[in-house]
């Protein structure tokens, strides 16, 4: 059974099959939607257990598509995009799950919101270029559409930024794709990941326009100022997928791309990739530090978490230890799953908290722990994940990632600054929310209801899991990321 | 001679069809010659498929029937077949509505003239010939506007022409024959290439409305009916880009003319896409996106002799753009010409709204859609022509394209005020809506078919 083709297109079977049905309403447009999402899980789950192979891509499929050109259609999957799938779909799941009150044009909501899983998971189970480009693109679509169709007051601005700021950024990876494509005459990433096929200048632009592409995506300074914006404007949902899911296209590509089929180029700029990460990391976290918007707030932490990634993967390129390498990118691989969990479930409960208040200022709330105890505690779980704390699914990644910057590059350890900064910036928060002088403007506010319970609390279990057990995760991304060639 | 006849059954059998529709239009029956006119084009498309893997020419090397000018017949007859039920939508019913129908398809013979000609003098005859028509199409509404426009275009048309005939004698000169297979005698000559290039940039240029030659564009797809404007803008450019193909291929590279044509295009685009961005008016605004898609086609006409992906890459986004204008300009018929009158269009006719979100994301070039898969197969003609900085701007001008083209979507979602009026769209309209929307939509996926 082709279970990765049916992964990538039974959600996008799903809108379809929505839109033909005569009677679109909020039920019916919602039970589709779980159903389907909840059915792609499943199905990645059973992907999940016909596991990867060590060194090379598993579970590959195949079939034309312009023969002349080379453009095939090519799946498959590793270490590296297997978790981020599996990732993907429980999102969408959750997401699905969470959307359910959406009454404002929901078959369309639901529809878009399956295209843009099948564009997610056919991003990472790609393998051939053309193809990949083609899902990268597409969610873009259905993102801008998501924001203006269902965001907040400053939507249409928002939206419109997010795309002309991601299109911009993307094209040049197109650029180096067919440069790529040039100098072998196909699209399969395979072959491009087993001999890189461009040396020299070719290579160095070439890394240099991925970068630029991925960068947008991550985002890393100074290309991030789409993401706040984008983030506030969306709706809850769309946030959640954002974070969660398309962030990390870019740091995926960062290490399928510019890593696997530029590496030397990589090991030339690495100090300089490594010096945007680290400023990054920074950035991010004094920035979230001086916000009084909690959505805000949070979009910037994620600025902070995607720059440990960066180092993480800058510092694998910049050493030649094996072991080394494999631990920096055992903990950016980890954190990029870590992160759509943490950062999924942070952006859930400020949209939750945001329907029952209509407010995202920190300065509006207090005291509301006892008010609201498990949206309280909930949001202290995963505001403490969120700073790494030990335990918790952030921390086995960012400890991974420091130690092998510490032994590679120890100046690069300046980015350890920033944790301290996310500790005190979530403390901030969680006190002016939860803690102190109770509101009383708050007093009929409902604790969460089923709902919401059943989208927030898998992914609380998964935060402490990871935390406490990662290695059923990271041996599976190990025993990729030690036969990665590059 | 019965040889070389053979090859030529799909022009034969439209140059028949003229004739009969335009007895059908003299008896005073519309229908009749739509009917003619719509038969025909399909019975030469048919004809056509057999004659796909000729690689010859005929007539003494003067008509060439190969790869391009079987696509152009495979992309422009049926293209030619949906203007015209466009054309019936809009005109149903008034006077002389027959012989636009005529026009049309004679316009279309010249346009495969032009898409086939080996030889100066039938490039010649495939410019006067589509011009003509195409004159007395934008004049057909009789009315100040469009007398104005079809002026403007005619006298331009007959300076460029002009300019062009005269240019092509040096050509004649250098190379001592009329053919283009003999323009390889002009390989030490740079300056009589150089007059000859010019010459031919004029007269192709303004039929394809390339940057500086774009001035009658605006004012005459404004001035036509729209139908006719669609028609103009697919039939007529991707001739005149085929021609370019045609005359080019045979011209040799080291008198340097893929410079001068690289710089052209890096204008046409960034002019087209910028003027697009201040109009209020939808068919002026893809009057001006038409030239700036005319610059995206010289990215391939640039690659020609060193790229073996400038024909496919011109021919698969000849069949992308004719599809996804013609589209657009469908979707202006039913929503009006005016920017506002696309607010709220998306939530009051949902289907239709999220057809001209295709063909504008396909404009765009945003994957899986048609037209992203000719943009990258010209991208990719460019870069193995050396021509890298254009396709860099070619990718820049990209996101120009989607200020333009969002320009549209974005209201077609925000709420109207008032009663949006539901007026009944025309069956016509509607097939060529979906066929349209199929082929953008879908085409992509399966580029397999055409030629690589």
């Amino acid at each position: 059974m082709p279970l990765l083709s049916i992964s990538v297109f039974l959600p996008l079977l799903g809108g379809l099959l929505l839109m033909a049905l005569p009677n679109r309403s909020a039920r019916i447009a919602h039970g589709v939607s779980i159903a389907t999402t909840g059915l792609t899980f499943l199905v990645t789950l059973a992907i999940w257990a016909r596991g990867t192979l060590p060194g090379g891509f598993a579970q590959v499929e195949e079939i034309a598509w312009i023969p002349a050109i080379g453009a095939a259609y090519r799946l498959g999957i590793d270490g590296l995009s297997l978790p981020l799938i599996v990732l993907t779909s429980l999102l969408f799941f959750l997401s699905a799950i969470y959307a359910a009150r959406i009454t404002d044009r929901p078959a369309v909501f639901v529809a878009l919101m399956l295209m843009l899983e099948t564009a997610s998971i056919g991003t990472f189970a790609a393998l051939d270029a053309l193809l990949f480009y083609v899902f990268f693109e597409v969610s873009l679509v259905g993102m801008y559409f998501m924001i203006v169709g269902w965001g907040y007051e400053e939507r249409q601005r928002a939206g419109l930024m997010f795309f002309i700021y991601t299109l911009l950024g993307s094209l040049p990876l197109l650029l180096a794709i067919i440069g790529l494509y040039l100098a072998t005459g196909t699209f399969d990433m395979r072959l491009w990941i087993e001999t890189p096929p461009l040396t020299g200048l070719a290579a160095m632009l070439a890394l240099i326009a991925m970068l630029f592409t991925f960068a947008v995506k991550i985002p890393s300074f100074p290309v991030h100022t789409w993401l706040p914006a984008a983030h506030v404007q969306a709706p809850t949902v769309g946030s959640v997928i954002l974070a969660g899911v398309m962030l990390k296209f870019g740091t995926y590509g960062l290490v399928r791309f510019a890593l696997q089929m530029t590496p030397d180029a990589f090991a030339r700029a690495g100090l300089v990739v490594l010096a945007f990460g680290v400023f990054s990391a920074l950035y991010g976290a004094f920035v979230a530090l001086a916000q009084s918007d909690l959505k805000k707030m949070i979009a910037y932490t994620s600025v902070n978490h995607m720059g440990y990634v960066v180092i993480g993967v800058s510092v694998a390129a910049l050493t030649l230890d094996p072991d080394l390498r494999a631990v920096a990118l055992n903990g950016a691989t980890l954190q990029m799953v870590s992160h759509g969990i943490v950062t999924g479930a942070l952006f859930f409960l400020v949209g939750m908290l945001q329907s029952r208040a209509h407010s995202r200022e920190m300065a509006d709330f207090g005291g509301l722990l006892g008010q609201v105890p498990w949206l309280g505690w909930a949001f202290i779980l995963s505001a403490f994940a969120s700073l790494g704390l030990p335990g918790l699914a952030h921390f086995p990644a960012e400890f991974q990632i420091f130690l092998a910057t510490l032994n590679a590059q120890p100046w690069a350890i300046v980015a350890i600054i920033a944790i301290v900064v996310t500790a005190g910036l979530y403390l901030r928060a969680i006190a002016a929310v939860f803690l102190g002088e109770r509101n009383e403007k708050w007093a009929a506010m409902p604790d969460l209801d089923r709902g919401e319970m059943l989208a927030i609390v898998p992914l609380l279990v998964l935060i402490i899991v990871i935390g406490v057990a990662p290695s059923w995760l990271l041996n599976m991304i190990d025993a990729t990321m030690r036969a990665l060639q590059f | 001679m019965a040889r070389d006849l053979s090859f030529l059954f799909p022009e034969l059998l439209l140059a028949s069809t003229v004739v009969l529709m335009l007895v059908a239009e003299m008896l005073r029956a519309p229908r009749l010659a739509l009917a003619f006119g719509l038969i025909g084009l399909g019975l030469s498309t048919a004809l056509t498929l057999p004659l796909l893997e000729a690689d010859t020419s005929v007539f003494g090397g003067t008509y060439r029937v190969d790869l391009l000018s079987g696509w152009a017949k495979l992309i422009l007859l049926p293209g030619t077949a949906l203007a015209l039920l466009m054309t019936r939508a809009e005109i149903a019913g008034k006077d002389r509505e027959g012989s636009v129908y005529v026009l049309l398809c004679l316009v279309t013979l010249g346009a495969l003239m032009l898409a086939g000609g080996g030889d100066m003098m039938l490039l010649v005859l495939g410019v006067v010939l589509t011009g003509l028509g195409s004159f007395a199409m934008v004049a057909w509404p009789r009315d100040d506007a469009a007398t104005e426009a079809a002026m403007k275009y005619l006298v331009f048309g007959a300076v460029t022409g002009s300019v062009m005939i005269y240019g092509l004698t040096f050509w004649f000169g250098g190379a001592g024959s009329t053919l283009f297979s003999e323009l390889g005698a002009l390989q030490d000559k740079p300056l009589i290439a150089l007059a000859g290039l010019v010459a031919v940039l004029i007269g192709l240029g303004y039929k394809a409305a390339l940057v500086p030659f774009q001035f009658w564009a605006p004012d005459a797809y404004d001035g036509a009916p729209v139908s006719v404007a669609a028609f103009l803008s697919v039939i007529t450019k991707v001739a005149a880009i085929f021609a370019f193909a045609q005359v080019l291929r045979d011209l040799p590279v080291a008198t340097g003319w893929p410079v001068v044509v690289a710089l052209i295009a890096a204008v046409t685009m960034t002019f087209g896409y910028l003027a697009a961005l201040v109009q209020s008016n939808v068919v002026r605004l893809l009057a001006y996106s038409s030239v700036a898609q005319a610059g995206y086609f010289m990215l391939g006409i640039v690659a020609l002799g060193t790229s073996p992906l400038a024909l496919p890459s011109v021919i698969v986004f000849g069949a992308a753009y004719v599809a996804m204008n013609l589209g657009a300009f469908a979707v202006i018929m039913v929503a009006g010409r005016d920017l506002d009158d696309f607010k709220g269009f998306g939530r009051a006719r949902p289907v239709i709204g999220v057809a001209m979100v295709v063909f504008l994301l396909s404009l765009t070039g945003i994957p899986p859609l048609f037209g992203f898969v000719g943009k990258v197969l010209l991208f990719g003609a460019a870069i193995e022509a050396g021509y890298l900085w254009l396709a860099v701007i070619g990718i820049l001008n990209s996101v120009l394209a989607l200020a333009v083209y969002l320009r549209i979507v974005v209201p077609m979602y925000q709420a109207r005020e008032g009663e949006a009026v539901r007026a009944e769209v025309a069956l016509p309209l509607l097939v060529v809506l979906g066929a349209t929307a199929l082929v953008t939509a879908l085409m992509g996926l399966f580029a397999g078919v055409f030629p690589g």
